[in-house]
């Protein structure tokens, strides 16, 4: 859109908001999602490929990232710059509970998501007053010095080497169907939110944050929950990944992760359901194939990035929107 | 104070200086569209790789490779602002929620394709720039330090102290603080705001990347050069107030020399970490800065 020369044109919150809030929409979004994932679940009927399997897998694990971040970019406004840092918290967690401390993986994995959570409920509460480029420049000093205490604390993580964790099941159809399920039911889960009174809130938060206080929103408490389940559902992805994988190393950390995740959510559609969910296999897998071709493949991602945000806002989901509809009126 | 003190405070005041000249340019930035530019490392990537390869590759002489890495982070700059910036201060009164969340993504993600682009077009591998004096170690007193670093922080002081003087009394620099504190009434006084913020990209680009070619002998030229002085500068922005330049340079002389002794008293795997848990703290309780003043609308 060409902002620069029309303001009158420059309305994207109100399209966006009015768009994502109604719920109408938001259900087609949801059937859309479930489709795209019953695809994807069927696909091992076909592809029996161990490595393509392992891509889809990490495919998943990112759009659990992806969607968790959605929820609090996307859907409450508040631009954090750490999801992978969660993911990486979620995975030391469950990594180091198992190692050191004999626990059974499926307790890690639960201790995992709690752990996360109450990070990310920690600090949600000392950001709740940040917003904009404070926000993002607290959180990715939070993702920098996690990284560097993970990598630093040899002792215990063994550092960048990396910690050998235990392996779940050795099937990997079975991590398969492990991730779907997790991604459908933190899918509907996701559903569930927007559609009760909780969603309405988080994005009246989103869109005013004066005007929903003043409305009797409890905006510290609704804020500092986006906070707490996006790092909770980041945590419990981590911690999979961390089975899946057996390694956990600071690298899930990085910030290059985080901008993986926020490629996804962009190209997909900030504050869609179906959008960003599509769009991290789109982006995963095409940057496998990428990777074969000559490993232009984050080159042309982070061009896409700059591209959808400046011309297309609501990324692939809301092209595809705007092409039903014209499709429809004729 | 012992010889070590002495030492440890002035290579302390060394480093805050390359430190200041990073870090002008995205305070300049953020005080003229109030966002912070992601993408500033890559400036000083940009900058280390065009001295570097102007001066080797093409054998052109040091003093004339510095300043072209100057013209081509300005480049870099002004293109950046032309083709990304324009929608930030367009209409700008409507814009409302979106807009800092499109200045973070669209500066994240063009600090990606920037890194990824040279890695893939230049290659992954570090390439060390030549240094400017061949003089590898000076013992000033106490003080041991290398011929090219003297050098460099030399004209370091007088880049700072130029951009400085430009900023507080040219013509351009009266508009560029007026738009910046009130971009508004700055149009209405008949300053053409877009120009200022061409003027300010390009300084800053100008400047990121001169201070990649004047460290690029000491710190070599790889495609994720920039995210560590790159995070340097937003903790140096955020503890001088935000779009201060006279704070931005205080604060990186601090900055040098908590971290210069931190790394000894404290902890040498932890010296990165003492100025982002600064950047915190200020942030959370004291978000102005030390030399910021707390925000005035009209």
């Amino acid at each position: 859109m060409s902002a620069s020369e029309t303001p009158l044109h420059s309305g994207g919150a109100d399209k966006r908001s009015v768009a994502s809030t109604s719920t109408g929409k938001s259900a087609v979004e949801f059937r859309a999602a479930i489709a795209f994932l019953i695809v994807i679940a069927l696909i091992p009927a076909v592809v029996r490929n161990d490595y393509w399997l392992g891509v889809l897998i990490v495919s998943m694990y990112f759009a659990i990232l992806t969607g968790a971040w959605n929820l609090l970019a996307g859907y409450t406004g508040q631009f954090s710059l750490a999801p992978a840092t969660f993911a990486m918290i979620g995975a030391y967690a469950t990594g180091l509970l198992c190692t050191a401390f004999g626990v059974p993986p499926l307790l890690g994995i639960v201790a995992a998501i709690l752990i996360a959570g109450l990070t990310g409920l920690i600090l949600g509460r000392i950001v709740l007053r940040l917003t904009g480029p404070y926000l993002a420049l607290t959180t990715l000093s939070f993702a920098e010095i996690m990284r560097l205490v993970a990598s630093n604390s040899i002792d215990i993580t063994r550092g960048d080497l990396g910690l050998a964790v235990p392996g779940l099941l050795s099937s990997r159809i079975g991590w398969y169907y492990i991730f779907v399920g997790v991604l459908a039911f933190l899918l509907v889960a996701l559903y569930a939110l927007l559609r009760s009174k909780a969603g309405l809130f988080l994005q009246a938060i989103r869109d005013d944050e004066v005007a929903a206080a003043r409305s009797g929103v409890d905006v510290v408490f609704w804020k500092t929950a986006a906070f707490a389940l996006s790092a909770a559902a980041s945590g419990f992805a981590g911690a999979l990944y961390a089975h899946f994988a057996e390694l956990v190393t600071p690298e899930l950390g990085l910030i290059g992760q985080t901008g993986l995740i926020v490629s996804m959510a962009v190209i997909g559609g900030m504050g869609t359901l179906a959008g960003p969910l599509i769009a991290a296999f789109l982006v995963y897998v095409l940057s496998e194939w990428l990777r074969d071709v000559g490993g232009y493949q984050l080159v042309v991602f982070s061009a896409l990035v700059v591209i959808f945000a400046r011309f297309f806002r609501e990324g692939l989901w809301g092209l595809a929107r705007g092409a039903m509809q014209r499709w429809r009126r004729s | 104070m012992g010889a070590i003190s002495v030492d440890l405070a002035v290579n302390g005041l060394i480093t805050g200086l390359f430190y200041a000249l990073m870090a002008i340019g995205l305070s300049l930035i953020f005080g003229i569209l109030r966002i912070v530019n992601f993408a500033h490392g890559e400036f000083y990537m940009v900058g280390a790789y065009a001295y570097t390869l102007i001066a080797l590759g093409l054998g052109v002489p040091v003093w004339v490779a510095l300043p072209l890495a100057f013209l081509f982070g300005a480049l870099v700059g002004w293109i950046t602002e032309r083709t990304l910036m324009r929608p930030l201060y367009a209409g700008y009164t409507s814009w409302g929620l979106m807009r800092d969340e499109y200045a973070v993504i669209v500066t994240f993600g063009l600090s990606l394709f920037l890194i990824n682009l040279v890695d893939k077009v230049i290659g992954p591998y570090a390439y060390r720039g030549p240094p400017l004096v061949d003089a590898s170690r000076i013992v000033l007193g106490p003080v041991l330090i290398s011929g090219h670093r003297l050098l460099a922080a030399g004209i370091a002081i007088a880049v700072i102290l130029i951009t400085a003087a430009l900023i507080k009394w040219s013509f351009w620099g009266k508009q560029i603080r007026a738009v910046s504190q009130n971009r508004l009434g700055a149009s209405l006084a008949g300053i053409d705001t877009a120009r200022a913020s061409s003027i300010v990209f390009m300084l800053s680009g100008g400047l990121a990347a001169f201070s990649g070619a004047l460290l690029s002998p000491v710190i070599n030229a790889s495609p994720d050069v920039g995210a560590f002085p790159a995070i340097k500068s937003y903790i140096i922005v955020v503890l001088g107030g935000m779009g201060s330049v006279p704070g931005s340079i205080v604060a990186s002389l601090a900055l040098g020399i908590i971290e210069s002794f931190g790394a000894v008293y404290l902890s040498y795997q932890y010296r990165d970490g003492f100025g982002l848990i600064l950047l915190m703290l200020f942030l959370l309780f004291r978000p102005q800065g030390l030399f910021g003043e707390k925000g005035r609308e009209v």
